[in-house]
């Protein structure tokens, strides 16, 4: 009887999950395997050849100058996710309890986040105009004869990425700590007030400890979603100029559909996931340790 | 001691509402600075947009003057009609985008309604091996996999379709994640009262558990749909002929055809964001309850 039941319950449960799982290992996990195996092919798309290089891929890519630029590229890329977590942060402790409209103010910081895509990447562009678009003409208002070429020149395309980059997440960041500061104990903050505690040192003593969590969860969430981003980046420059722009994943997606490198762009690829594997596994090793209310 | 306490405070009492007062009107004030303060801040999170479409109406000389014209001096909506006619037209687009947006959205959150339902409240053999293998494919960035899926829809013949974006839309691996925890998060108590009088698995799942769940649902629906809506990566890699452009891929299109025209740009931007607006608008509380949750939760 018992032994019946158990089987008609597993019959049932693949029939919920089936449907799903046929296509997750149809989009997922074969394409995993597959893109495995290319790894250690010279596979290029159209050619009548492919061979097994065993490391070659990898090799090469430990030696390829290009690939040095698009890690460093993607380290100042990643530079945005603190600064827009930071920036968050303040708004968040802002909105929380100490304005009026905050639920229409809260939208309006969201919205970027939800709107945002390859149209708004394209309104960038023209914002960061060097010679005479709104943002050089503010600069110039305000008394600088020389400001910078943002995406046209080497020097500052990355960081133009990056003013977007920071923009983009600021609402989710801020949505998250929003959520996190709601669950702080009122007592908490009245208590620090009554000690005397001016708001700086409320914040500083007791409300950033108490984030922490949240902090070190949208950290690496906030790391990984971008180390994964190709798209604006694609739609604006296409890594250019030079190759100033070119991040890991765009290095990836060039390799494999602008020179159809097929094996070498699928052992970059591979790399990407080892990033994301330590940061996750960070996460995990983390977690264990920050979460300590 | 709690009498002398209460005798102590008694003499300071009638000073009190006074103090009280003044620390009021003192937060008071301060709420206000601060709520000014925090607008302009937001005015400066959304002058992109505000930018986009003022530029959108505003004459061709007008883009780049400066102090920024906000409010154009005349109303042009020719870069409008530009952007709406012709031979490639946004129409196009917008139903191309529409209907693989749609259609992933709606089969989306059923698969991943009834797979989230298995992991969550049936019990069976390999089921916790079966999740955890879900959990590691979320760590797998979608670089790895643009390459062997573009080998595999050459080889079915799906690339360079629409399909191409809708069969794999389907199936959204954060969706199973988000919706069993929701599900997880309903009392054991109401099915198994459901189960006594004699209802099975799919009964519960159709009648009880679905509409329970309604705003997670409408929570993922928005989400996804939104993903899909801006997807560019996918369409880029997957689709070549112009007539099956999804609206970013027309976007890009568009500016590649016309790079000094600034306002059809921004006309073709505003095309592009307006939708999301709306959806933002109408679905907002969903979306933040939903970005909230999910990430609190991990």
């Amino acid at each position: 009887m018992h032994k019946s039941w158990m089987k008609r319950q597993s019959r049932l449960g693949y029939l919920f999950i089936g449907p799903n799982m046929i296509g997750v290992l149809l989009f997922f996990i074969i394409p995993a395997v597959y893109s495995f195996y290319l790894m250690f092919t010279d596979y290029k798309f159209m050619s009548p050849e492919t061979h097994f290089v065993g490391l070659d891929n990898i090799r090469r890519m430990l030696n390829d100058d290009l690939f040095g630029v698009a890690l460093r590229n993607t380290i100042v890329f990643l530079l945005a996710v603190p600064i827009s977590m930071g920036l968050a942060f303040i708004v968040a402790v802002a909105l929380n309890k100490s304005v009026y409209w905050q639920k229409t103010l809260r939208a309006l910081y969201f919205m970027p986040y939800i709107t945002s895509g390859v149209a708004i990447a394209f309104v960038w562009m023209l914002l960061f105009q060097p010679t005479s678009g709104p943002i050089n003409g503010f600069l110039r208002g305000i008394g600088i004869t020389n400001p910078p070429g943002w995406l046209s020149t080497t020097e500052w395309s990355m960081y133009a990425i990056d003013i977007i980059w920071i923009w983009f997440m600021l609402g989710y960041n801020m949505i998250i700590y929003l959520a996190a500061l709601q669950e702080i104990p009122e007592e908490l903050v009245e208590a620090a007030k009554i000690d005397g505690a001016r708001p700086w040192q409320t914040i500083r003593q007791v409300i950033w400890p108490l984030v922490s969590p949240t902090t070190f969860l949208l950290l690496i969430t906030g790391l990984i979603m971008t180390i994964k981003n190709f798209g604006i980046i694609q739609a604006i420059t296409q890594g250019g100029p030079g190759n100033s722009t070119t991040v890991l994943s765009l290095f990836i997606y060039q390799n494999a559909f602008r020179y159809y490198e097929m094996g070498y762009a699928a052992a970059i690829s591979w790399a990407l996931f080892a990033i994301i594997m330590v940061f996750t596994v960070l996460q995990w090793v983390g977690q264990k340790r920050w979460v300590h209310y | 001691m709690e009498k002398s306490i209460a005798a102590n405070a008694k003499p300071t009492a009638p000073h009190a509402p006074k103090g009280k007062f003044r620390m009021e009107s003192l937060t008071q004030i301060r709420r206000i600075i601060l709520t000014l303060l925090m607008s302009g801040f937001a005015l400066l999170m959304i002058m992109p947009f505000i930018w986009m479409i003022s530029t959108s109406f505003k004459s061709p000389a007008d883009v780049f003057t400066y102090p920024i014209q906000w409010i154009p001096s005349s109303l042009n909506w020719e870069h409008h009609i530009k952007v709406w006619s012709g031979a490639d037209t946004f129409a196009t687009y917008y139903l191309n985008s529409l209907k693989i947006s749609l259609i992933s959205t709606i089969g989306a959150v059923f698969l991943s309604a009834f797979a989230a339902y298995g992991f969550a409240r049936i019990q069976f053999k390999g089921r916790e091996t079966l999740f955890l293998i879900y959990l590691s494919m979320m760590m797998v960035p979608p670089q790895v996999l643009f390459v062997p899926k573009f080998l595999m829809f050459e080889w079915v013949g799906i690339y360079n379709t629409h399909w191409a974006l809708i069969l794999p839309g389907m199936f959204t691996i954060f969706g199973v994640f988000m919706l069993r925890q929701f599900f997880l998060s309903v009392p054991s108590e109401i099915s198994e009262a459901a189960f006594i009088d004699g209802a099975g698995h799919l009964r519960i799942f159709f009648r009880l558990i679905l509409p329970l769940a309604k705003p997670a649902l409408a929570t993922l629906a928005i989400i996804d749909f939104s993903w899909h809506w801006n997807d560019y990566e996918n369409a880029l890699v997957f689709l070549i002929d112009k007539d099956l452009y999804t609206v970013p891929l027309g976007l890009q299109n568009f500016i590649l055809e016309n790079n000094v025209d600034y306002n059809g740009m921004m006309a073709a931007a505003t095309a592009g964001i307006i939708p999301m607006i709306i959806v933002f608008l109408v679905g907002q509380h969903y979306i933040i309850q939903g970005v909230a949750g999910s990430a609190v939760k991990g």
